[in-house]
């Protein structure tokens, strides 16, 4: 039935997508949520529960992660049976555990903040009610990317904070002229090591979750080679989550006697 | 009715044969995610052409090079980023806009310091965000070459673009630009004539309506060199342009050449300019203390005059009206206004651009012929930036090594060999130097560890003993009652595929030598036009003599010979001439006549002989060095007596060629070097596509086909060493292929390559590294249709379709990439408080055949692949064997304990619940809860971290390191180790029973105890649910 329901929409979609010419970046982003499920239907999304698998080269790590509507989140990954998490946010800072102890430690403000004025608004959508965000769009022409014509749409976010410095925000999105879905978007990377490369994230796998069509694949390039890989086999919107996952715990107190 | 239904059903599924439409895929619909990729070298880095400050911050500096793009530092020149990818990559000026520095950007393109291997450019540039895109500014789609972008600072839409033009040509397109709308319309403020430019334009800083214009008049030719002319002259405007007037008051009479210029950001009365006159004893650095009104000569010390034409920059400290540097061979600073100068500090040499910090006098930037440089100590001490590279190749060859070496010249940084792929990258350290000055042509001898090399003119030819250390000087040189010998400034060589020790040269004359250069013999008359009106290159230069030999003409520039016949050579000249010899050299055909579309004495840059045919070969021509950027690629079958043009429309000026390579399988299969980047066709030149996948249009000077991997490598003049790793897929592209769904392209078999070691990182924060070529099999395979909706998933399963491990897909259309590094999965460990390492570790699969399985939707694809040993292996077959054995006996092993902790964990999760909940059971689950916790102190660490606070290792640890050591060794399994393995496993085998003997008895109790209570029993999987990964 899913099936059905699936190749249904993907007729509609090639049916009913209007006229590629003359676009405004509005019109592709509507026609993004229209040919998805819906603005409605993406609206009433509030929480996301997703488990998947996080690739890097031959290693892989099974993870869940939990998304709220609000900007909270947190990435559980099980490292040998071990619960860890690699990222969370629990509304106001970013956090993570340290690899070596396993503890939970706040990332530098800098980059709470950035998280906060960003990705923190971007679930489900960052398109959705984007100006309420403070975002803006503009359209960029066609280009062929991943093989594909596509709609070349900018979004500039809040600026961010790099090294005490303000800087301005931006992703390129592709939208796949066909379907009006992204399928790629590329952005600066402002800080570390890599600053000043590009980041390519890939999406696809395009499946029915809940009543929207959702990538369920991420696929993260540097140089046009696949560094990271996300694939969630299972994407549960407005499920019940167990909200003490994206407060920071405290560091365990060392016993007495215990060395530093 | 029913049967009409039938009848629209059974045309629906009728094949579609009314007019069947060829597939003409093209660019990245065809390539798909098939990339290339850069292994530089950097560590001498490439020319700059111009470097532009930030006004504000000091962490952002921007490099405009000579054939590399542009790159902005966003780390205060510690590191760079290319930032101009899909445009042009010879650049004229980069300028920020004063009110919107952090996102508005100019960038006009092409070089203007215009020595004879210049590039060109393509127009203006801007970028509204910081350089993450770029639109044309139309209006100067014929600029060639743009040298200054000034903008008012109190009015940002009022822009001046000074356009040098065109270098070999008459042009219209040149002199100064004005917009008052931010660019939407120009107009030509200060035109001369045709064969004047504008040099240079700049702006008083405190009245933005006072320009000052240096307008030179300058013609290169594929023969000579002129600069200066009654038409080159120093202007300045009062009123934005609209009057412009000659400030030449204390100038020498008499013609001028280049004019540098430049106002003191300090004190807008003080001017400085540099001028190339009549008189060599007025030549250099002037000055004016009142804003131009009259001038006065101070210095014409060699580094304030050499070449006007490539080193007309002066920069004045911001701070500092008397501080002034000047490029040049060296570059010289003045701390007295300009009375006297010192060279800077030791650096490469050939400074271009010389920049300040906008807040520390101390630190300066330079841009030179090698790269981009910093000084901390005003000038004293440069070091190098080490991630820019741009080497500019003039040619490149590769060996049969494996990896194979690729081989090249540099423009001014010598010749060069280095690996295609090293340990952790390719490395600046991976780079070994194999001549001096200007390197061209490097060839490996086929057999023998020998390098011919030579630098500029043929002034020297190296044959270089790479074993040994030994270098000979081998170069042709004139014999008595011979002529003298005419060498272009990249003179051809060539090494025999017949016989190994056959060397050829060529000057006017093609020479040959049997024994590697020791004795030569002139195998040919003069095959040039031999034409004496381009032979002075001892008047080359214009005002300034410049007689470098880069003039240098009527000469040979390209030889191929034969691989199917050593007697068959052809020859191209620099001034048109195609030759071909089939006897060796006895008699030779000029073929000239026979070319179609190619206008005459058009420069025959490259000549390609086919393996495909005797009578094969293709030649391309560059017309560049007269004005005409028209594509040029002829290819013939009869050796040259007909000729075809293989030029589609998809190649269009300015993207003139400079180098073809075929395909040593698919005669239809070429590749083309072009100015503006690499084409490849795929049906013989009927259609080309453009290659752009991690590949900027720069110029391609010279490509070749690695055989052995089917690599495409090339010699970029502004990139580096560029490669397209194994492009055999593009050999089976037809239209059936393409009209299939999905299709998987042939492999041969993979060897699963068993090399380690270390490389060690040092350094490699600051510092470029290449990317090395995957030792992964390498899955290709076509997509009709980019795949966006539904489920896909590649696995790779053994013949009886078990699965190995899951791969993440390429989805792209066209063609996709997937490697596969011969791993399966990594086995589930135990439960710990931390990690143990060896857990990391995959399995690797024995050598044989597997089953690749695509499923997209409901639709499943196969294609089998096949993996061998590799043959420098230190293990025999039964020893692999073995190690392999092993290796699954403890991935097994470790799997087992996974699981015993996992029965462990869950009673005793349950024992808990019970002590908790239960006080009648408290006691039987408190003993088995303590049991159990004993027994899993010693399976698992239970305390600790995962650094220094770490605990002694268990079971667990030791098992996972032991089963690591194994499967991960490129040799056999020691005694010492297989000790080790019954140590473990009997220690295993007795913490089972150990595990056994607690549920006997202290979990027979409890669980009965749950019975009676009806209290649920641990949540214990059953192994195989456990195991799922």
């Amino acid at each position: 039935m899913k099936t059905l329901k699936l190749l249904f929409v993907l007729c509609a979609l090639v049916a009913f997508t209007p006229n590629t010419q003359a676009q405004t970046a509005e019109e592709i982003v509507d026609n993004f949520f229209e040919n998805t499920g819906g603005m409605d239907a993406w609206k009433k999304i509030k929480s996301m529960k997703a488990t998947g698998t996080a690739s890097f080269g031959p290693q892989k790590f099974p993870f869940i992660m939990y998304t709220m509507v609000d900007g909270r989140m947190a990435a559980e990954v099980d490292l040998q049976g071990s619960k860890f998490i690699p990222q969370a946010f629990d509304g106001e800072k970013q956090w993570a555990m340290n690899f070596q102890t396993m503890e939970a430690e706040a990332a530098d403000s800098e980059a709470s903040q950035n998280y906060k004025a960003n990705e923190a608004k971007d679930f489900p959508d960052p398109f959705l009610d984007y100006k309420s965000k403070g975002y803006t769009i503009s359209y960029e022409g066609k280009e062929t990317i991943e093989g594909t014509e596509a709609f070349k749409v900018k979004l500039t976010k809040n600026p961010i904070m790099v090294d005490g410095k303000e800087e301005a925000h931006s992703v390129m999105y592709y939208f796949d002229t066909e379907n009006y879905v992204p399928i790629v978007s590329e952005e600066k990377i402002t800080s570390g090591p890599q600053k000043g490369m590009v980041q390519q994230t890939l999406y696809s796998e395009y499946l029915e979750a809940g009543d929207i069509f959702y990538p369920y694949t991420f696929d993260v390039k540097m140089g046009g080679q696949v560094v990271q890989s996300i694939n969630m086999t299972e994407v549960e919107f407005n499920a019940d989550i167990d909200e003490s996952i994206f407060v920071m715990p405290e560091k365990a107190t060392p016993a007495e006697g215990t060395k530093n | 009715m029913k049967k009409a239904i039938l009848f629209l059903g059974a045309l629906l599924v009728l094949p579609f044969t009314g007019s069947a439409q060829e597939i003409a895929l093209k660019g990245k619909e065809l390539f798909g995610d098939m990339n290339a990729r850069h292994i530089g070298p950097a560590l001498m880095s490439g020319r700059i052409n111009d470097l532009e400050m930030h006004p504000n911050n000091t962490r952002i500096i921007y490099a405009g090079t000579a054939g590399g793009g542009v790159w902005k530092s966003v780390d205060g020149g510690a590191t760079f980023s290319p930032i101009f990818d899909e445009h042009p990559q010879s650049i004229g000026v980069v300028t920020l806009d004063p009110k919107d520095p952090d996102n508005t950007i100019w960038v006009g393109t092409g070089e203007t310091w215009t020595r004879n291997s210049v590039s060109i450019g393509d127009g203006l540039f801007r970028s509204t965000d910081g350089g993450s895109t770029w639109n044309e500014i139309p209006g100067f789609e014929n600029s060639e070459r743009i040298a200054s972008v000034v903008i008012n600072p109190n009015n940002t839409n009022e822009v001046y673009v000074g356009v040098l033009g065109a270098l070999w040509s008459d042009s219209e397109d040149r002199g100064v630009y004005k917009t008052t709308d931010g660019g939407k319309t120009w107009n030509k403020i200060l035109y001369i004539g045709p064969s004047t430019g504008a040099a240079d334009v700049i702006m008083d800083p405190n009245n933005p309506n006072t320009l000052y214009a240096s307008m030179w008049e300058f013609r290169r030719s594929g023969w000579g060199f002129a600069s200066g002319g009654p038409t080159s002259a120093l202007y300045k405007s009062t009123d934005g342009g609209a009057n412009w007037n000659k400030i030449h008051n204390g100038f020498p009479p008499g013609d001028l050449g280049r004019i540098a210029v430049a106002v003191a950001p300090s004190d807008n009365n003080i001017l400085y300019a540099v001028l190339e006159t009549e008189d060599k004893a007025k030549n250099g650095l002037w000055k004016s203390t009142n804003s131009g009104q009259s001038w006065e000569h101070l210095n014409n010390d060699f580094g304030l005059v050499v070449r006007p034409f490539y080193f007309s920059r002066i920069t004045v400290d911001p701070r500092d009206p008397n501080v002034i540097v000047k490029g040049g061979l060296n570059g010289s600073i003045s701390r007295d206004g300009g009375k006297t100068f010192k060279d800077l500090g030791n650096m490469h040499s050939d400074i271009h651009d010389v920049t300040f910090h906008i807040k520390d006098s101390d630190i300066m930037y330079s841009g030179t012929d090698g790269g981009v440089y910093r000084s901390w100590n005003g000038g004293t001490t440069f070091e190098i930036v080490e991630n820019l590279p741009l080497s500019q190749f003039y040619h490149i060859s590769v060996d049969d090594a494996e990896p194979y070496n690729v081989y090249g010249g540099l423009q001014d940084n010598g010749s060069w060999y280095g690996p295609s792929s090293s340990p952790g990258g390719v490395n600046a350290r991976d780079w070994n130097s194999v001549g001096f000055g200007d390197g061209f042509r490097v060839l490996k001898h086929p057999t023998k560890n020998i390098i011919y090399s030579e630098m500029q003119g043929a002034q020297n030819v190296w044959r270089y003993d790479a074993d040994r250390h030994k270098t000979k000087t081998i170069q042709p040189l004139q014999q008595k009652g011979k002529a003298k010998l005419r060498w272009n400034w990249n003179a051809p060589m060539a090494v025999s595929h017949h016989a190994p020790d056959r060397f050829y040269m060529g000057s006017q004359f093609v020479h040959k030598s049997n024994d590697m250069g020791d004795s030569w013999e002139i195998i040919s008359p003069d095959l040039t036009t031999n034409d004496p009106s381009k032979q002075n290159q001892q008047d080359s230069g214009g005002l300034s003599m410049d007689n470098s030999g880069a003039e240098n003409h009527t000469t040979i520039f390209t030889i191929a010979e034969s691989p199917l016949d050593e007697n068959i050579l052809w020859v191209g000249t620099d001034d048109g001439n195609v030759q071909v010899t089939k006897d060796g050299g006895k008699t030779w055909d000029n073929v000239t006549a026979n070319l179609t579309g190619i206008p005459a004495n058009t420069w025959v840059y490259h000549i390609e002989a086919s393996v495909h045919g005797k009578g094969i070969a293709y030649a391309v021509f560059d017309g560049h060095t007269s004005g005409d950027f028209t594509p040029y690629a002829l290819k013939t079958t009869d050796y040259g007596k007909t000729w075809t043009n293989i030029i589609s429309e998809d190649v269009q000026a300015p993207a003139f060629v400079r180098n073809i390579q075929e395909d040593y399988e698919n005669e239809n299969l070429l590749f083309l070097g072009t100015e503006m980047g690499l084409y490849v066709t795929i049906n013989g030149g009927k259609n080309w596509s453009q290659f752009t996948n991690n590949m900027p249009p720069v110029a391609v000077h010279f490509v070749d086909l690695q055989k052995q991997t089917n690599d495409v490598v090339m010699g970029t003049h502004g990139r580096g060493v560029i490669i397209i790793d194994d492009i055999s897929p593009l050999r089976e592209l037809s239209q059936e292929v393409l009209s299939k769904d999905v299709h998987f392209f042939t492999n041969e078999t993979f060897t699963m390559k068993e090399s380690s070691g270390f490389s060690g990182s040092f350094g490699a924060e600051t510092q470029f590294v290449g990317r090395n070529k995957t030792t992964a099999a390498r899955i290709i395979y076509y997509l009709k249709k980019r795949h966006t909706f539904g489920k896909m998933a590649l696995e790779i399963q053994d013949m009886d379709g078990n699965r190995i491990i899951t791969i993440p897909p390429g989805k792209s259309k066209g063609i996709n990439v997937v490697t596969w590094g011969f791993f399966g999965e990594r086995p589930k460990m135990a439960e710990g408080k931390t990690f143990a390492a060896g857990g990391f570790t995959s399995t690797r699969v024995p050598a044989g055949k597997y089953k690749v399985v695509l499923t997209k939707g409901k639709k499943t694809y196969e294609h089998i692949i096949e993996t061998k040993y590799d043959d420098t292996s230190l293990t025999t077959l039964a020893e692999r064997k073995e190690q392999e054995k092993y290796t699954m006996d403890m991935y097994n092993m470790v799997e087992d304990l996974a699981y015993t902790v996992h029965q462990l964990t869950e009673t005793q999760k349950t024992a808990q619940m019970v002590m908790e909940k239960h006080p009648k059971g408290k006691k039987t689950a408190q003993k088995l809860y303590d049991a159990l916790e004993s027994l899993r102190g010693d399976l698992v660490i239970t305390s600790g971290d995962n650094y220094v606070a770490s605990a002694e290792p268990e079971l667990r640890e030791r098992m996972g390191t032991l089963y690591s050591n194994i499967a991960s060794s490129y040799d056999r399994v020691t005694q010492d180790r297989k000790n080790n393995y019954v140590l473990i496993s009997e220690e295993y085998t007795a913490e089972k029973a150990r595990f056994q003997k607690i549920m006997e008895k202290e979990g027979k109790k409890f669980m009965s105890f749950l019975e009676k209570n009806d209290i649920p029993k641990p949540a214990i999987k059953s192994k195989e649910d456990f195991l799922v990964k």
